[in-house]
């Protein structure tokens, strides 16, 4: 077994390594809300509710964006840097009109009186919904970041890898989205 | 969480030769903003001291209280104000100290000061590399930590207290400013100190493991780390899975707190006032406490394991016995510590078959524990021992970790705990085995690597003092305590006299509390050693002093930031080849012989 | 100034200590380093066998103090109780054998095989068929605890028997309060947004079921050798039930009602003989933080036996009578609302 010689050369970056791991760790905090979400609904005094369309249109929103920070990182590896650049703000643009979309959807339960401290579903219903979307704008800043990198005039390191993170990253906000939208939809 | 730092492009630490090209450094990027681990984990250590002396003040203080109940101390009025008017404390203020110990120890020293400081210290070390797999957010993480500390330190500060509802914070009293002034203002900042002392263990848990992961050195496979790298990695596994959850715990709080939601509140009426919550429950929060909170004890209980077994194996000068079944075991109570939260609430009215499971799967950890506990006693076993402060600790580790052991055996047995729950048998129980233990492996640490941290070595006769009086004293104050627990004396009572069914143990309080605080003042005296010897200290002159296989003593006296000033050495074995073939100690980075013998 | 000669002292004391450590370290370099080094390995050695002779003697002298102060001398107080007695002193001979001997092996072997000219170390490193060993043993004698641990649980976690007496137990920072459901033997509803600074437990006196409802603050009375139902609620934090002498131990939370019930062996006159203490007590002390005044939330319980309970219970004046109707002040409940079903309080005779 001596012989077993292990290169240091990763097969993953530690940068992505280190983002899966972190995805690991908002899935157990989601976990944690979505199983006491479960539980409290076990018990009396649940009220149910429709979700806003709008949640809808914010799902396609979402789902689109994902496809362009896709497009992004390929074209970067291209090195389209203009393609590249167009998709990235593409992305940018989605992700905003994403948050704003949720945050009217919380104005229509709220005018249908479905408000914060009505009942211990809504309030459910509110954290989860405002902690994703919390998520979602780190993702936005990260992508303004990166932006800001695209268009800055000082010498440009063709480095793939933070591209490649706010990936992971914006499809792991994605599908934690249908994951939740689909659980508020079926436990209610 | 790592969102922030996604632009953080360059590839730090990605790449061994990064390092090679310095780059100035000015006092503020050195000690201060610095991105070397080595840095990074004295920062985490003093910081981890300076608490430690503050909570260990806020128990001889409430000791004192519990000891001298009819006594006054004007002194104390002199220095708290109205918070002792007249020379004794308030109840209300005693919790505070009760909580703020609680919460100081069990997080920001046993916690961050003993992760931070080793996992930050030993990791790249052990593992050959150059530094953490993102030496930003390994410097963040101590930044976030640092930032808490500020928050908790302020909130001792803030005119209605801190917070006084225990450090597991059980709402609804820790949810309403009218049950309790500790929970005005002071339980936000406890919640938002929490908030940024979360992200920075995350932060930190995320580099550990990818650093585990990705960046052993050429040779270093998982099987040849040293325990204590496999117990620091266990320990952030367990972290980063369960820290979130208390998170979203506190979040859920914070809402009920402040904007008038119903999560953990129901059917209240308080000082007067019926309050609208309707449909919450307050178990819930135990749910979300206790699945961090039970992990938390292992996070705390781990590393203390991996240095001590490091430690006895090096001064034993043999190997560790049985180092896979010290990885498996480890693993085994990592995996069940996620499976056993429920045994802090038997007596809330949990369901009696949920109950039943969680005490199958909490007297099962004890198989494990046994595990280790003799396969440490076959190390020591017709070894060649050595008694160096870090090995007298590392022993008296063991001793410490069996006695709490046991009683977790007690308390994990439903039908007892029933009885036990909430008295002084689990403050033995959980000082001897989490608080006292780990502090041990924590001392056996700072002894053993203190010539690598600072070149220098502390003073060996103050740290025999240090050993002896702690050992004994700790025993001394812990041991009775059981007795207390099984009259049913509760915990957390500020004054016992006008019980009939507890008032008879005044004498043995006092004897604890006149013990605890000797204990105390020996433990200045080891800050003392600690801060005298980074100045003053005996020099260290051999690369190696203990004789240790390790890669960490592969490196210079005092490492550079990169650690290895050339190549990084290759590994060819594993950690704990001690007398093997008669050699007294066989370094990770010798090759193997042509003859060498197999096991 | 007291304080300060203390301070002064405790600073004293440690300049010695550290004048002494600080000369060690020059002696040691005089002497030899290594020298010293074996000379401090040999005195340690000695110092842990010390301790371990010396703990153990701790132990057995601590329990000679001590065992007396528990409550374990004068026998469980309840039925149930006796079973976690017996469970109690299973768990401790187990966990007693393993402490001696892990203990004794722990100091011994650091003793015994301290550093030695004439001795190398042996090299170990594994041995499957002791680490099995050393799996299986401790797991047949979990098992063994498990099982007797669970057997108990279930007991005790069961349903109260149909004949329990039923007592609700309510805690609010920081007393508590018992009520008794009456001659009809059902509690009358309550609702939290009833609460008034009269009506403290927001009962619902609409309820026909309420108007017999005893209520009592601090004290309770029970009668000896029946099954007690306390069926527990808060009306603000967590509170805990905890009676330690009849081994049991309830939180209470508010919106969520739990329950305990056990039987109690001795009344109160009889635990005084058999403590041989004039002002024995059963306490229910608060076993969960509630807030400033924890440590004074204290209840008192009265076991008495059938004759002086009925006595006791025949004087109670329903809630509702004290709440509505002054002018009967003089009347007692039973009397006034239904005098013939007053045995019906009392659990129905099996
Ligand atoms: C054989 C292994 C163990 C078992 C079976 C066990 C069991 C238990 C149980 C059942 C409780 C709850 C007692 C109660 O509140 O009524 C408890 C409390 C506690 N245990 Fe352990 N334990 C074990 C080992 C440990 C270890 C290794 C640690 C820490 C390193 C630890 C730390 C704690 C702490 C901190 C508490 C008290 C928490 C609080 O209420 O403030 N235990 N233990
Ligand atoms: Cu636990
Ligand atoms: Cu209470």
């Amino acid at each position: 077994m001596s012989s077993v010689a292990m290169e240091q050369q990763q097969k993953i970056h530690p940068h992505k390594f280190t983002l899966w791991v972190a995805i690991g760790s908002l899935v157990m905090m989601f976990a944690g809300l979505t199983s006491a979400y479960i539980v409290k609904r076990n018990q009396a005094n649940w009220q149910t509710f429709d979700l806003p369309v709008l949640f809808w249109y914010s799902t396609g929103v979402i789902v689109l964006s994902s496809v362009t920070i896709f497009l992004a990182t390929r074209a970067f590896r291209e090195r389209a840097m203009l393609k590249y650049r167009r998709l990235l703000a593409a992305t940018l643009v989605l992700g905003v009109l994403f948050i704003a979309l949720q945050a009217l959807g919380f104005q229509q339960l709220w005018a249908k009186g479905i408000t914060l401290q009505k009942n211990v579903s809504f309030s459910f219903l509110y954290v989860i919904v405002g902690l994703h979307a919390a998520h979602v704008l780190g993702g936005v800043i990260a992508l303004l970041l990166l932006f800001a990198k695209a268009f800055s005039s000082k010498k440009r390191i063709y480095n793939l890898v933070p591209i490649e993170l706010a990936g992971t990253y914006w499809h792991f906000v994605d599908v934690l989205w249908i994951y939740l939208l689909i659980f508020l939809m079926m436990i209610r | 969480m790592s969102v922030a730092t996604l632009h953080h492009a360059d590839v730090h630490g990605a790449h061994d030769t990064h390092h090679e090209h310095h780059h100035h450094e000015t006092f503020i990027t050195k000690y201060v903003f610095s991105q070397d681990h080595k840095m990074i984990a004295k920062q985490f250590l003093i910081t981890g001291i300076i608490w430690a002396f503050i909570g260990g003040l806020f128990s001889v203080l409430f000791r004192l209280q519990l000891g001298y109940p009819e006594s006054t101390f004007p002194w104390l009025e002199d220095i708290f104000g109205h918070w002792a008017a007249g020379g004794k404390l308030k109840p209300e203020f005693y919790y505070a100290l009760v909580t703020m110990h609680g919460t100081i120890l069990v997080f920001f020293v046993l916690t961050a000061g003993l992760s931070g400081t080793f996992a930050n210290f030993l990791i790249p070390l052990q593992v050959g590399a150059r530094d953490m797999a993102s030496p930003m957010l390994n410097m963040l993480s101590y930044w976030f930590f640092f930032l808490a500390s500020i928050i908790m330190f302020c909130s001792l500060f803030v005119q209605t207290g801190p917070a006084s509802g225990g450090w597991t914070i059980y709402p609804p009293l820790s949810a309403l400013g009218d049950a309790s002034s500790g929970s005005k203002i002071g339980m936000d900042l406890w919640l938002v100190s929490m908030a940024m002392f979360i992200v920075s263990s995350l932060l930190g848990g995320l580099n550990y493991i990818s650093t585990i992961l990705n960046m052993r050195t050429k040779g270093m496979s998982m099987t040849r780390m040293p325990l204590t790298v496999w117990a620091l990695f266990f320990t952030a596994v367990l972290g980063v899975l369960s820290f979130p959850v208390l998170l979203s715990g506190a979040i859920l709080l914070l809402f009920d707190r402040n904007l008038g939601t119903s999560f953990y509140l129901s059917d209240i009426v308080v000082a007067g006032k019926i309050l609208p919550n309707e449909g919450g429950s307050a178990i819930l929060f135990q749910h979300l406490f206790w699945f961090l909170g039970h992990p938390e004890v292992y996070i705390i209980l781990l590393p203390a394991m991996g240095m001590s077994s490091e430690i006895i194996s090096v001064n034993s000068r043999k190997p560790i016995f049985g180092y896979m079944a010290m990885v498996g075991s480890m693993f085994a109570i990592a995996i069940l510590a996620f499976l056993v939260w429920a045994h802090h609430m038997f007596v809330t009215g949990l369901n009696p078959f949920l109950g039943s499971v969680f005490v199958l799967l909490t007297l099962l950890i004890a198989v494990p524990s046994a595990i280790k506990v003799f396969n440490w006693l076959t190390t020591l076993w017709k070894g060649s021992i050595r008694f160096t402060p870090g090995m007298l600790f590392a022993i008296g580790f063991v001793s410490l970790f069996i006695s709490g052991g046991l009683t977790g055996i007690f308390l994990g047995n439903s039908a007892l705990d029933v009885h036990l729950h909430d008295t002084y048998f689990v403050v033995a129980h959980f000082h001897i085995v989490m608080g006292v233990a780990s502090f041990f492996g924590m001392f056996a640490g700072v002894y053993h690597w203190f010539p690598k941290m600072f070149g220098r070595y502390l003073n060996n006769t103050m740290a025999y003092i240090h050993f002896w009086v702690t050992i004994v004293g700790a025993y001394l104050i812990f041991w009775p305590m059981h007795y207390e627990g099984l009259a049913g004396m509760p915990r957390r009572y500020f004054d016992y006299s006008n019980w009939e069914s507890f008032k008879q143990f005044a004498s043995l309080n006092q004897f604890i509390s006149f013990v605890a605080m000797i204990v105390f003042a020996v433990q200045l005296l080891f800050v003392f050693n600690f801060f005298y010897s980074i100045f003053k200290g005996r020099k260290v002159t051999s690369l190696n002093p203990w004789g240790s296989n390790t890669l960490e003593w592969t490196t210079p006296l005092r490492p550079g930031h990169g650690n290895w000033p050339g190549e990084i050495p290759e590994v060819h074995r594993g950690p704990y080849d001690y007398g093997k073939d008669g050699n007294e100690f066989i370094p990770q980075t010798t090759p193997v012989g042509e003859h060498e013998s197999h096991h | 100034m007291k304080a300060f000669l203390m301070v002064l002292l405790g600073v004293l004391i440690f300049v010695v200590i550290f004048q002494i450590a600080k000369a060690s370290e020059y002696v040691s370099v005089l002497k030899g380093e290594e020298k010293t080094r074996r000379q401090n390995n040999r005195i340690n050695a000695f110092l842990l066998m010390g301790l371990l002779i010396f703990g153990l003697i701790g132990v057995w002298y601590c329990n000679e103090l001590y065992y007396g102060k528990t409550l374990f001398p004068q026998g469980s107080a309840s039925v149930e109780g006796e079973k976690i007695d017996t469970m109690l002193y299973i768990t401790i001979a187990i966990t007693g054998v393993v402490f001696v001997i892990t203990q004794i092996l722990l100091f011994w072997f650091s003793y015994k095989y301290q550093e030695s000219d004439n001795r190398k170390a042996f090299y170990y490193p594994h041995n499957n068929k002791l680490e099995l060993l050393w799996t299986t043993v401790p797991a047949i004698f979990l098992t063994v605890l498990v099982v007797f641990g669970l057997k108990y649980w279930f007991k005790i976690t069961a349903d109260a028997p149909s004949n329990a007496l039923v007592v609700e137990v309510t805690g609010h920072q920081f007393a508590w309060e018992f009520r008794y459901p009456g001659a009809d033997g059902v509690l009358g509803k309550k609702n939290f947004k009833l609460t008034t600074s009269k009506n403290n437990l927001g009962v619902d006196f609409s309820d026909p079921a309420s108007k017999d409802d005893i209520h009592l603050s601090n004290t309770m009375h029970i009668p000896v050798g029946v099954p007690i139902k306390m069926v527990i609620h808060s009306q603000d934090v967590i509170h805990d039930v905890g009676l330690p002498h009849f081994r049991l131990k309830m939180d209470a939370v508010p919106g969520i009602p739990t329950t305990q019930w056990f039987t109690p062996k001795y009344t109160t006159a009889e635990m005084k003989q058999r403590t041989g203490n004039p002002d024995f007590t059963y306490e229910i002390a608060c076993d969960q933080l509630c807030g400033a005044n924890h440590f004074a939330m204290r209840g008192v319980i009265i076991v008495e036996t059938m004759e002086e309970y009925k006595k006791w219970l025949a004087e109670q004046k329903s809630e509702y009578a004290t709440l509505f109707e002054k002018k009967e002040e003089t009347k007692p409940v039973a009397d006034s609302v239904a005098p013939k079903q007053t045995a019906q309080v009392l659990p129905a005779q099996k």
